[in-house]
């Protein structure tokens, strides 16, 4: 009760930020986006059938006006129908299981696998283990997730190269095709994030291991490894947590975008990209405001996932 | 070992504690020797920075290493060294054999463990108790202690407890397992002055019940005098002043003993202003002098004192100066 | 006023002064951000001869036939339609540089003015403003946002660098405005303020100056996120438009790699990690020298 309680006032509180962000998106995707009417007339059209598109389409109504009207299918979730005539609910409905099972592991993995190297790092810090740890992600830090991406591809699925996945596309009917189509797209994610994972976990670990609390343990005899896994780790929970909360939207959509464009995978980001070159605006429209709900969910769930790892944290 | 009175429980000769900064290696605790003997209570009395703290911490291995490392003597525990040690020997003795209680009580704690997670982590790790077991203990060192419904403070969080409670709370997870030596780092200095003198009682009830001898690391020469029977003073990491506490508050001999005890306000003192301070600063742990590193502060130098460095008479009482008072 | 400011500040600049000198030479002792210095000048001269013209003029011109082999006319071999693969990364080497100073030097500058406004004026409206702008940034996710505003932009060639400009901002302004913050607090700002130094004074003369640090790490990360966000948005279309750059060879390199052709690639993905590598060890290295709680 009260966490629903502070749920709903943080909701209110994320109100203009979610105003915000649908007015940025608004202006820059919706009222500067790429003008449709002459994509949808045929050639040589008459002055009558351009205003006609126009009106149809909103483009004579003021600003103020067709943001008004963008809120209130916010609030109703009706978007009509996308510009291929399909309904834009059903599209989500579409793309987005797509999207989920193609980023999920790859997030999922990126992070247990950040976390172990940095525990591991900063279990030996200073030692040869740690200077490897942390190479290995400045070198993942230096390189463009495209070129991961290609790398993969070309060592993992051409016929240059081991020859184990299909190269591009998406079919996910039985495990084992999702599984192979999953592969090269997921380590491509991982070792993108675990450079900056890794660096992140290590160095709030390392900062946590400074702290008199973990003196206090070692000077009652607690073994090293335990102090490590249970002591410092529950206290860095919480800016665990907010890496991995506010790395959602980002890979969400962002991650989602380049991934679905390369390989050609159906999924929420492709359809968002090709939305935005086309200027289909009743699919940016609700992926926007998807995307605005979806970080003030973000920041909720993080406000309140801290109140469950820190007894100090309460909900005022 | 109780009946063995004259035999110390701690053993330290010619402990040398280095750190490696960026300006260079500074020796932070320079050749120092003491002995402390059973159920005694030795004060390690000296300004901020003369490297009381880093003896405190070297008695447990605990110095941060790197930077910091034990350059050279002997730390020995009824006769065991504790220097070559393997560390999980040593993590055996922590908190068994040797405990520490330390300054801050609002950090030493972890914050998100309830207390009795953190007394039953120690209970367990050193006795053969289950965590079920262990909990009816450390309620009862609670209440030892001096905490009122000691079981309902177990579920409390350290940021739930008064500062003097969470201090209460440090000596009673020290004492859990029964120690022969307590090293007390400052454990008053960061609470107000009527909890400081109830936890300095508390204490004192608590060395004669554990039968322990205790190492306070102290700035305050009025603890001192309160608690100890002997007292080292530590001026740039090396020991200037051995004795009993008796001899050192009647008749310090090294001027840095008497001008510490003169700094100490009195009560009837009725011209506060006129409280004597000792002039000068610390010299520079990177820079220190050749002769005596007090010589530019002393009210008595001479050519000698810039020269030759004074070295201490006596273990169990003694002064290092050439002109002592 | 200028008379009487000058001291107020010459204590901080001293020390100031004194922190940058230690940073030097800290950083001159650190062997593997020294290495990774001279690296990036390296690639900085490879640009300057190519702004200069002394080199990689012909980036453009057809000199072979398609996909040559590397040969000592064409080091890297050549292209599709047999353009010389050394020169187009060559030249991608300036157009990098362009990319990452305009986009580091831009954002560091709105993110250190902006920062320090919400930070020096905490809790007023400009911050609450400054911050609701930061959250709505953050908000939106990066890539959404460039197509966004490379739409919005079209046919203009900065597109892709003010959509970068208006993103990679937020994160230096949070740090500068929780900087800020703290310096606001201190004895020589609020002496400054005693004697009526205009708020503008003080945030520009006196505090910004002292998170010169801050900026500086701040920057070389910015570059480094401009030249590996260039590579993406190249691909995705929404990047360089007139010119050369290593994202649109890796483009270029997409259709080529299935094919078993890997010199676009390979060429144009080694010399920039080359170049981000040292610059991420720069951006380390700097950290390291400037960080006053570091020891060793």
């Amino acid at each position: 009760m009260e966490i629903l309680q502070y749920a709903l006032r943080k909701l209110l509180a994320g109100l203009p930020l979610i105003f915000g962000v649908t007015l940025v998106s608004f202006a820059l995707m919706v009222y500067f986006g790429p003008d449709m009417t002459y994509q949808l007339l045929g050639k040589n059209p008459t002055p009558e059938q351009i205003l006609e598109v126009r009106h149809q389409l909103g483009y004579d109504q003021p600003f103020l006006q067709r943001y008004l009207g963008f809120l209130r299918e916010i609030v109703t979730f009706n978007f009509g129908e996308s510009s291929t005539g399909e309904p834009v609910t059903a599209l989500l409905a579409k793309t987005i299981p797509v999207s989920l099972i193609l980023i999920l592991p790859g997030f999922i993995l990126g992070h247990v696998v950040g976390l172990l190297l940095a525990l591991a790092a900063a279990y030996w810090r200073g030692r040869w283990p740690d200077k490897l740890i942390m190479a290995i992600a400045v070198i993942g830090m230096s390189v463009s997730f495209l070129i991961v991406i290609i790398g993969f591809q070309i060592v993992l699925s051409s016929s240059d190269g081991l020859d184990l996945f299909p190269v591009r596309g998406w079919n996910a009917s039985s495990l084992g095709s999702y599984l192979s189509y999953v592969t090269v797209p997921t380590l491509a994610t991982m070792f993108v994030a675990l450079g900056y994972d890794t660096r992140f976990y290590r160095s709030v670990i390392v900062e946590e291991m400074t702290r008199d609390h973990v003196r206090t343990a070692r000077a009652f005899g607690l073994p090293e490894s335990r102090i490590l896994l249970r002591n410092i780790l529950k206290n860095c929970l919480i800016p665990f947590i907010t890496r991995v909360m506010f790395s959602i939207p980002q890979v969400a959509i962002g991650g989602a975008l380049l991934i679905e464009s390369y390989f050609g995978i159906p999924g929420i980001g492709k359809a968002t990209y090709e939305a935005i070159v086309t200027g289909d605006q009743p699919v940016l429209k609700a992926v926007v405001s998807l995307t605005a709900i979806l970080f003030v969910l973000v920041v909720i769930l993080n406000d309140v996932l801290y109140r469950v790892v820190d007894p100090r944290v309460t909900l005022k | 070992m109780a009946g063995d009175a004259g035999r110390p429980v701690l053993k330290v000769r010619d402990l040398t504690v280095e750190f490696a900064t960026e300006d260079g290696v500074i020796r932070a605790v320079d050749s120092v020797s003491f002995d402390v003997l059973p159920n005694e209570t030795l004060g390690l009395v000296g300004e901020s920075g003369c490297g009381k703290t880093v003896t405190g911490l070297a008695m447990l291995r605990l110095i941060p290493m790197p930077p910091g490392r034990i350059a050279s003597g002997s730390i020995e525990l009824d006769g065991r060294d504790l220097v070559p040690l393997p560390n999980r020997d040593l993590e055996d003795l922590r908190g068994r054999d040797i405990s520490m209680i330390f300054q801050e009580p609002m950090t030493a704690l972890n914050p998100v463990f309830t207390i009795g997670n953190q007394m039953t982590d120690v209970l367990c790790r050193h006795r053969d108790l289950t965590r079920r077991q262990a909990r009816p203990v450390a309620a009862e060192l609670l209440a030892k202690v001096g905490i009122p419904e000691p079981a309902d403070r177990l579920e409390d969080y350290p940021h739930q407890l008064s500062g003097g409670m969470r201090q209460r709370v440090m000596i009673a997870m020290a004492l859990s397992c029964n120690p022969k030596l307590l090293i007390a780092d400052e454990p008053t200095t960061a609470l107000d002055v009527t909890t400081q003198a109830q936890v300095l009682e508390q204490f004192r009830v608590l060395q004669a019940e554990f039968r322990m001898a205790v190492v306070l690391v102290t700035h305050d020469l009025g603890v001192v005098a309160e608690t100890c029977q002997r007292a080292l003073v530590m001026y740039c990491g090396s020991i200037v002043e051995s004795g009993t506490t008796a001899d050192l508050f009647s008749r310090p001999r090294h001027p840095y003993t008497a001008g510490l005890l003169a700094s100490i306000p009195r009560l009837r003192s009725e011209r506060l202003a006129e409280l004597p301070v000792i002039p000068g600063r610390v010299p520079d742990l990177l820079n220190l002098p050749a002769g005596c590193r007090f010589a530019d502060r002393c009210p008595r130098v001479q050519e000698r004192c810039r020269a030759e460095r004074p070295v201490l008479t006596g273990r169990d009482s003694g002064v290092a100066c050439h002109f002592p008072l | 006023m200028n008379a009487v400011t000058l001291p107020l500040t010459a204590p901080n600049r001293a020390s100031g002064e004194s922190l940058w000198h230690k940073a030097a030479r800290k950083f001159g002792r650190d062997r593997l951000g020294m290495l990774a210095l001279g690296v990036v000048l390296a690639y900085f001269l490879v640009a300057l001869g190519a702004w200069l013209g002394w080199w990689a003029g012909g980036w453009a011109d057809l000199t072979g036939t398609k996909w040559e082999p590397v040969s000592s006319a064409h080091w890297f071999g050549t292209n599709i339609i047999g353009q010389d693969i050394f020169d187009r990364a060559v030249f991608s080497t300036a157009t990098a540089f362009e990319v990452g100073l305009s986009v580091a030097l831009a954002a560091t500058f709105i993110g250190a003015v902006f920062g320090a406004f919400a930070g020096f004026f905490v809790g007023s409206w400009i911050d609450e403003f400054l911050l609701w702008c930061m959250g709505v940034l953050d908000a939106i996710p990066f890539y959404l946002f460039v197509a966004a505003v490379a739409y919005a932009l079209t046919d203009n060639p900065w597109a892709m660098q003010v959509a970068m400009i208006a993103t990679f901002w937020v994160g230096t302004g949070r740090l500068i405005r929780g900087e800020v913050i703290k310096l606001r607090g201190m004895e020589y700002v609020e002496a400054a303020h005693s004697i009526g130094v205009s708020e503008l004074a003080i945030i520009f003369r006196h505090i910004l100056p002292n998170t010169g640090h801050i900026l500086l790490v701040q920057a070389s990360i910015t570059f480094v996120s401009a030249i590996k966000a260039e590579v993406i948005l190249s691909f995705l279309g929404l990047g360089i438009k007139d010119g050369m750059s290593w994202g649109l060879m890796i483009d270029e390199s997409t259709k080529e790699v299935l094919a078993g052709f890997y010199n676009n690639f390979l060429a144009a993905s080694l010399l920039m990690f080359g170049l981000v590598m040292a610059f991420n060890a720069v951006a380390d290295a700097l950290q390291d020298a400037l960080d006053p709680r570091k020891v060793g």
